[in-house]
């Protein structure tokens, strides 16, 4: 039948000829600065606005309390405000900052709950004591407190201020108002005339709590970059959107948006917001600042130079960076990270807001996803074709088509009659599937989900409390209010087999659209005035929407099977906090080599923000990428921690084999790289997982005190073992890499040492993009081949050993059953691999009580030694006493011919078991 | 024990008996024998006698203990066909009792069976029962079915190639008599129009002198009656008149406004004709709007944004005809069209505020859907293609005769409003088409090819040339050119007999054209698809086109063999398929596709895989038949 496909193919490319994509970011569907009441006002204010000084400076319960009060204030009109400020373990300071709610305000304010870790509270420090100090000859005095190690924690009383510095003398490290643009406005009774309405493009807000904004400036020192606060299509480090040389420029907006045809520089709020930013700087030093708030959030990163007219003074005379955040609701509930090391500041970041997940190893591999696979028959051809061209994959998706008439969990039974056996035909052959469930639900009375969401009055209401209703894919829908954990759990047993008829465990799931996505709402979200549990606005948690249904989501596919089986759910909208529900990817792209650009530093924000499982859609959603385009996408998307293609349903197809034999293979060896690499890939999110370290991380987080890395986002590393520079440009015929450190690296393709600390201009080839193993270092590899990674898991490994200049290099490898949760309880191998003195070793990285519940027969097949100095006459393997063979052998089985290296053959030692290697 | 251990013991007993290329570790121990995995036409590749084996691809050697030791040391597998180490290699499954395979190493010991006899699970983990006999029996039904497809196929294809001598006689036949035709009605043509100018510069003369004599009459009567307006409007009038006469090749007599707009309502495919002769946009969308083929909304609207641009090129020259086009009549659907023109001019973002909020989440809905996007960029293409006509339409409206011209335009008209259609159809809903299945028409095919509707019996008939031959003499006998006044009625006639015979020779000259067109396509090497040409059909299953049903898929017209399709080359290319195909639509209740070698692009640096990848009888036409819905006109 395979004619019959190529027809059909034909066909649908055809039909397809005729549209190219018309760019058109609707830019004036959304809302700007000038056009959003709070941000307008906030930007307005000059230095010095605040008057705030602080009173009744004490500690109470082990924080340190105040209570702020404008300075001039005579008549008692403004109600003071309650400062709190709690130290917790390992560097980190919180401060909060609301109303007094003894003072009985018109309302609560929000707090975004269930993103702070409830195990964070018992790293609570209870302070006891705090110390007076006049600082800097101001008149009032300063409250300090002992912060972490060798930080303390400072209350400027008048004026007030909060920052964090380093004992002894005055060198600080971020700081909060100290240029006095504190802004808190609080909740008042509306005076007769007036109208707190805002009109928005034919919308009207009612806003019936008035304005509630608050903003401030928060400083960081000795720094040279900002980073952080995703997500937004633009630069790694921060360009400043203030300033005396800065072009007029909104500031970096955070408001999840479904926004059609985002452009590739702007700083404009794409589909998830994360308030989290980090600076760095030459000293090699890194803090962080996160602003626990889920209302729309604008950021300014304010140019050097901003406030030259101001005539505030500055304590500080160091280098620093000042930005500016403005939030439309909520409370101040702030997080100070003092680092110093960048990867102190990430660890302490999710020591507060949690553990990426532990992927199942499936969905670290590659993923198939067209918007939309027909039917099954489609499905199958595809499925078959990956094999005819042995080019493995892992997880095929359906998009919305695959339901009937956009009814989650329901399938279009005449397309899909068969989905368990669509399922276990894949799952035969190790396979995943993964559906689309969206939080719109359609409003059908002989739906239903529906009519049980609305009988138990489970949907968000609108401002006259009716049930809101709102268009989305299946035309009038309502939503349902996630922030409450009774709905979330509701929720999480739609996913039981026996409630989604047709799913099997081989299934798992994608939320789209969970910013919500509204197409008839203003600026294509819901209105701000809609109401969740306990009258809670949605202008006050709109930015955790998406954040609270992928966790329902991903709660529910746990308890689907009973807490055995990790969970997978990709999500498009996302918030602090949601690494620990799934992974991200960076929505609606382009095909194009910007967006292919520019998915490069929206994945290391991403990581560095703790959503390390991210990635960008290989191809580019919208449009036809060329031929060229399409493989370097690939190529690249192979170092993505979640590596998917996907397209929309007007492009072309697009799947590996259709470009012709030439390009089948180079985009084959673009995935039989990732393949290879999943050893290695699992192991760093491993690592993440438990320290929160990114997979893919930039370049600073490894060398930190080399300046040249700052501002590299064209390149990253891939663990701390692996440097990777995507070709961003068409025919491109030399690229510059820039190889930080003073140790060599090795081309992974020919294993050639090139030195460290210079930028190499480097030939360019069509068949693979700049790939270094850092020196000293050690990747473990599976070199063969399979379907997908499930047949993998019985399959012997490589080791490929790069020593430094004193021949010495060091890797781990992480092993488990790829699945479940039992690795919580000890079920895993992991191994430390150590060379020096002419020995490789493997021992044992948590050496635990007892033996391991997990075990693999898993043997090493070949290990590569790069940079090796030694002879060539022989190994010997201990404790067996064996000897083995030194060879010159290929560096890889792949992808054309490689050039010979140092390799042992057949060492033929167990993965799971300790040993030396000696080399003769 | 599990497997690897027991390995693990093997290698360890080998290294102690210090074997000196290392253990022959893993499940090389497994393997049957040292020849596992290789086809019996290899096997004498590696049972030489000396002691190492070249890699097939040169890049390495290897020892006869190295084979299949489960380590890979060719990089095309020569050493591994038993195991999976290689990336590359291949593995032979004998599988008796079925046909012999070959499977990619990475099958090897994967815990999925995919060799029938099981082969090539032999490591312990799986157990593949051999199932060999019961899928060789599958197999053999299959072919047999499929010869006997092929063999209906052969039949239909012998059938349709005795058809096509037949109509390509017939058609041959047909074009030789046009030419003689043609050349005859061109004589006459030309002689009528001789005449007409001489005519009309009589005419003409007698008009300049008739003027100059009211002129100085009026002069006189001016004198007389100074201070009358009436008479200065009359004048001015007059010379109205005059100035329209001088704009006319021929000053137009009662009955031509209506022998025009006659004309214009039987070809009314002949979009420049339409142009030209319209009054103005008002007239020509209402002109598409009645005539317009298609049903769907969309595409009227399309249609008519491309009319729109034809026409405001054109209409700056074809104003002189402006009193040709009656206002009235068409009033009903120009008001239909100017609505509908402006929905699909406005901007979507500008209007949002205006719109409901349903129709606001369809709005943006569609953005992603890409139904908006599609209009719009569908509209740009044509309007691109009206943008070629146009540039081109004044050379036609200079060069009436210019036909050939005339008939490509229609052509890539149709050819992007089938396009349209496909587009149509992939946004519709796939229940859509379902449905569509309901209502079954019984007619097979209906002529896409509008040309062909141009009646032309009565130019055919060579009586009928003789008349027209005939009646010339006459009339060119019996007008006296000298006679002075010019006969009025005398004039008449030869100006109406110039535009019948000019019209018949337009007529004549289409036709010829199109006859031509369709000889110049090809049909194969047998003309086998001759009688298919400007045929259309639609497939019942929705599977093979996935867009399907109700509407014309393919026709010659819009998947013209010849290379002229600007998206073939690339398709070919992209699919690396190297082969012509026909998609033939056809005969009784079958869809046939027709595949047949693509000489010329086999040897164009494709390689034989892939090209003989779909061709399984190389010299045959392979056939598929299909169920079919036949489609309505």
């Amino acid at each position: 039948m395979s004619t019959l496909n190529f027809i059909s193919l034909f066909f649908i490319l055809f039909l397809t000829f005729q549209t190219p994509p018309v760019l058109s970011w609707k830019k004036d569907e959304f809302r700007n600065c000038n056009q959003t009441p709070f941000c307008k006002r906030a930007r307005s204010r000059q230095p010095a606005f605040s008057s705030l000084t602080a009173h009744q400076v004490t500690i109470s319960d082990g924080d340190l309390t105040a209570r702020l009060i404008p300075k001039n204030q005579t008549d008692g009109q403004i109600k003071p405000l309650i400062l709190s400020l709690s130290i917790y373990q390992d560097g980190i300071a919180r401060l909060k900052i609301d109303e007094d709610p003894t003072l009985n305000p018109p309302k609560k304010r929000f707090e975004v709950p269930d993103v702070v870790l409830p195990e964070f509270e018992s790293k609570k420090l209870y302070l006891q004591r705090l110390s007076k100090e006049s600082i800097d000859g101001d008149v009032g005095p300063s409250s300090v407190v002992y912060l972490f190690d060798s930080y303390e924690a400072v209350v400027r009383h008048d004026p007030f201020e909060v920052y964090v510095r380093r004992k002894g003398g005055n060198s600080r490290v971020l700081s909060l108002n100290s240029h006095g643009l504190f802004d808190f406005e609080q909740l008042r009774v509306k005076d007769e005339d007036e109208d707190w309405g805002e009109r928005f493009k034919g919308h009207t807000d009612t806003r019936p709590y008035g304005p509630q904004s608050i903003s401030f400036d928060v400083s960081f020192y000795d720094s040279d970059f900002v980073y952080g606060i995703p997500e937004h299509a633009t630069s790694f480090a921060l360009k400043p959107t203030r300033g005396p040389n800065v072009e007029e420029s909104e500031p970096y907006r955070l408001f999840n948006l479904d926004v059609f045809e985002y452009i590739h520089d702007s700083p404009f709020g794409l589909y998830g917001s994360i308030p989290f930013m980090l600076s760095h700087g030459k000293s090699g030093q890194t803090s962080g600042f996160f602003w626990l708030n889920a209302a729309e959030m604008q950021i300014d990163v304010l140019g050097e130079g901003w406030n030259a007219e101001s005539g505030i003074l500055l304590r500080s005379k160091q280098k620093t960076i000042d930005t500016f955040w403005m939030s439309e609701a909520g409370i101040v509930d702030t997080f100070f990270f003092v680092g110093p090391s960048p990867k102190d500041v990430v660890r302490q970041y999710i020591s507060v807001t949690g553990k990426p997940v532990m992927p199942q190893l499936f969905a670290t591999a590659y993923h198939q996803c067209r918007w939309n696979y027909r039917d099954e028959e489609d499905v199958e051809q595809v499925d078959s074709n990956f094999d005819e061209h042995d080019i493995p994959y892992d997880v095929l998706w359906l998009d919305i088509d695959h339901t009937d008439g956009k009814r989650y969990f329901t399938w279009d039974r005449v397309l899909f009659p068969n989905p368990e056996e669509m399922q276990r035909k894949l799952a035969a052959k190790g396979r995943h599937m993964v559906t689309i469930v969206d939080p719109h639900i359609k409003r059908d009375d002989s739906y239903w989900l529906h009519k049980e969401a609305t009988q138990k009055g489970y949907y968000v209401k609108d401002a006259t409390e009716k049930d809101y209703d709102g268009w989305c894919w299946p035309g009038s829908s309502s939503y349902l209010d996630m922030v409450n954990p009774e709905i979330r759990s509701w929720w999480g047993d739609k996913f039981s087999y026996e409630n989604y008829a047709g799913s099997t465990p081989s299934l798992y799931i994608w939320n789209d659209m969970n910013e919500p996505s509204v197409f008839n709402g203003p600026e294509v979200t819901m209105p701000r005035d809609a109401l969740h549990l306990g009258s809670v606005e949605h202008r006050e948690l709109h930015n955790a929407y998406g954040y609270y249904f992928h966790m329902a989501t991903s709660d529910g596919l746990v308890k689907r099977e009973h807490g055995k089986d990790r969970p997978f759910v990709l999500s498009r909208a996302f918030f602090a906090g949601s690494q620990r529900y799934g992974a991200v990817w960076t929505g609606d792209n382009t095909a194009d080599w910007d967006q292919l650009r520019v998915s490069v530093p929206m994945i290391l924000t991403l990581g560095l923000t703790g959503m390390t499982f991210s990635g960008a859609d290989v191809g580019g959603f919208f449009g036809n990428p060329d031929t060229e385009l399409l493989v370097r996408w690939y190529q690249l998307g192979a170092y993505y921690p979640f590596f998917r293609a996907h397209a929309h349903h007007d492009t072309k197809r697009r799947e590996p084999w259709l470009f012709g034999e030439r390009n089948t293979e180079l985009i084959r060896a673009a995935i039989h790289v990732r393949y290879t690499l999943l050893p290695y890939f699992y192991t760093l999110f491993r690592e993440a997982n438990s320290t929160g370290i990114p997979v893919v991380r930039p370049l600073w987080m490894e060398f930190p005190s080399d300046e040249t890395t700052f501002k590299n986002d064209e390149a990253f590393m891939v663990g701390n073992a692996l440097l990777v520079q995507g070709i961003y440009t068409e025919r491109a015929k030399h690229a510059s890499v820039y190889l930080p450190g003073k140790e060599s690296w090795y081309d992974m393709r020919t294993g050639t040492a090139v030195k460290g600390g210079v930028t190499h201009k480097l030939e360019v080839s069509e068949e693979y993009i700049p790939a270094f193993q850092r020196a000293g270092t050690i990747i473990p590899r599976r070199d063969r081949f399979r379907r997908s990674s499930t047949q993998m898991v019985n399959d012997p490994f490589t080791l490929v050993v790069a020593l430094n200049s004193s021949q010495a290099a060091e890797g781990e490898l992480y092993v488990d059953d790829g699945k479940s949760f039992e690795f919580l309880n000890g079920a895993f191998i992991h191994r430390r691999f150590s060379f020096s003195n002419g020995q490789l070793t493997s021992v044992n990285v948590v050496p635990t009580a007892g033996k391991s519940q997990f075990s693999s027969d898993c043997i090493i097949e070949r290990i590569i030694l790069l940079g090796y100095s030694g002879g060539l006459k022989g190994a010997m393997i201990q404790p067996a006493n064996q000897k083995t063979e030194i060879e010159r052998a290929p560096l890889r089985l792949q992808g054309g011919h490689s050039p010979a290296v140092v390799t042992i053959r057949k060492p033929g030692v167990r993965i799971a078991d300790d040993w030396t290697i000696k080399f003769l | 024990m599990s497997v690897v251990d027991s390995l693990f013991i093997s290698g360890v007993i080998l290294g102690l008996l210090c074997s000196i290329l290392g253990g022959s570790t893993a499940s090389s121990s497994f393997l049957k024998h040292p020849y596992y995995g290789i086809s019996p036409q290899d096997e004498k590749y590696y049972k030489t006698s000396s002691d190492t084996i070249k890699c097939k691809d040169g890049s390495n050697k290897f020892t006869k203990t190295q084979l299949n030791d489960d380590f890979c040391d060719c990089l095309d597998g020569t050493d591994e066909p038993g195991t999976s180490a290689c990336p590359n290699g291949k593995f032979y499954c004998q599988n008796t009792g079925h046909a012999p395979r070959k499977i990619f190493s990475s099958r090897v010991n994967d815990g999925i069976c995919d060799c029938c006899d099981g082969s090539d699970e032999y490591d312990g983990k799986v157990n593949c029962p051999n199932t060999c006999w019961e899928a060789g029996k599958v197999a053999r039904d299959k072919l047999k079915k499929k010869i006997a497809t092929y063999q209906e196929g052969v039949t239909l294809r012998s059938r349709e190639i005795e058809k096509a001598k037949l109509s390509l006689v017939k058609d041959e036949e047909e074009l030789s008599k046009l030419k003689t035709e043609e050349k005859t009605l061109k004589g006459l043509v030309q002689q009528l129009k001789e005449r007409k100018e001489q005519i009309e510069k009589a005419e003409e003369k007698e008009r300049l002198q008739r003027e100059k004599e009211e002129r100085e009459k009026k002069e006189a009567e001016e004198k007389a009656h100074r201070e009358k307006s009436e008479s200065v409007e009359e004048d001015k009038q007059e010379n109205n008149d005059v100035q329209e006469h001088a704009s006319f090749e021929k000053k137009p007599d009662d009955s031509t406004p209506d022998d025009k707009v006659s004309v214009l309502e039987h070809s009314p495919e002949d979009q420049d004709m339409a142009k030209g002769n319209a009054e103005d946009d008002k007239a020509a969308e209402a002109e598409h709007v009645v005539t317009s083929d298609n049903v769907e909304e969309p595409w009227n609207e399309v249609e008519l944004s491309a009319a729109e641009k034809i026409e405001q090129s054109v209409s700056p020259k074809s104003e002189d005809n402006s009193a040709v086009v009656p206002d009235t009549g068409h009033g009903a659907g120009s008001e239909l069209s100017h609505e509908e023109a402006k929905k699909v001019g406005n901007d979507a973002s500008e209007s949002t505020e205006e719109l409901s909020r349903e129709e606001l989440g369809r709005l943006v809905a569609s953005r992603w859907t890409g139904e908006n996007n599609e209009k719009e960029s569908q509209e740009d293409g044509v309007k691109d293609k009206a943008h070629e006509v146009h540039e081109e339409v004044p050379d036609s409206t200079h060069d009436g005769e210019d036909d050939g011209y005339a008939t490509d335009t229609d052509d890539d008209t149709e050819r992007y409003d089938e396009a349209g259609k496909y587009d149509d159809h992939i946004d519709n809903d796939l229940d859509e088409s379902y449905e569509d299945e309901d209502h079954d028409d019984t007619s097979s095919s209906y002529k896409s090819d509008t040309d062909d509707d141009l009646d032309l019996s009565e130019t055919t008939s060579p009586s009928w040339l003789e008349k027209i031959q005939q009646t010339v003499r006459n009339l060119l006998q019996a007008v006296n050119l000298f006679q002075a006044p010019v006969d009025k009625s005398d004039a008449d006639r030869v100006r109406k007999d110039y535009e019948e015979s000019s019209a018949k020779l337009s007529k004549l000259q289409s036709r010829i054209s199109s006859l031509t067109k369709k000889l110049k396509h090809d049909f194969g090497p047998e003309k086998e698809f001759y009688s298919f040409y400007g045929r259309c059909f639609e497939s019942k299953q929705n599977k093979l086109l996935s867009l399907s049903s109700h509407a014309c898929l393919v026709s010659l017209q819009s998947l013209p063999i010849q290379t002229s399709y600007p998206g073939r080359r690339s398709l070919f290319n992209s699919l690396g398929v190297c082969v012509y195909y026909h998609i033939f639509p056809c005969i009784s209740d079958s869809l046939i596709f027709f595949i047949h070698q693509g000489e010329s692009s086999c040897h164009l640096g494709t390689d034989s895989k892939s090209c003989w990848r779909y061709l399984f009888a190389p010299s045959v036409y392979i056939i598929f038949l299909l169920p079919l819905k036949r489609s309505m006109p």
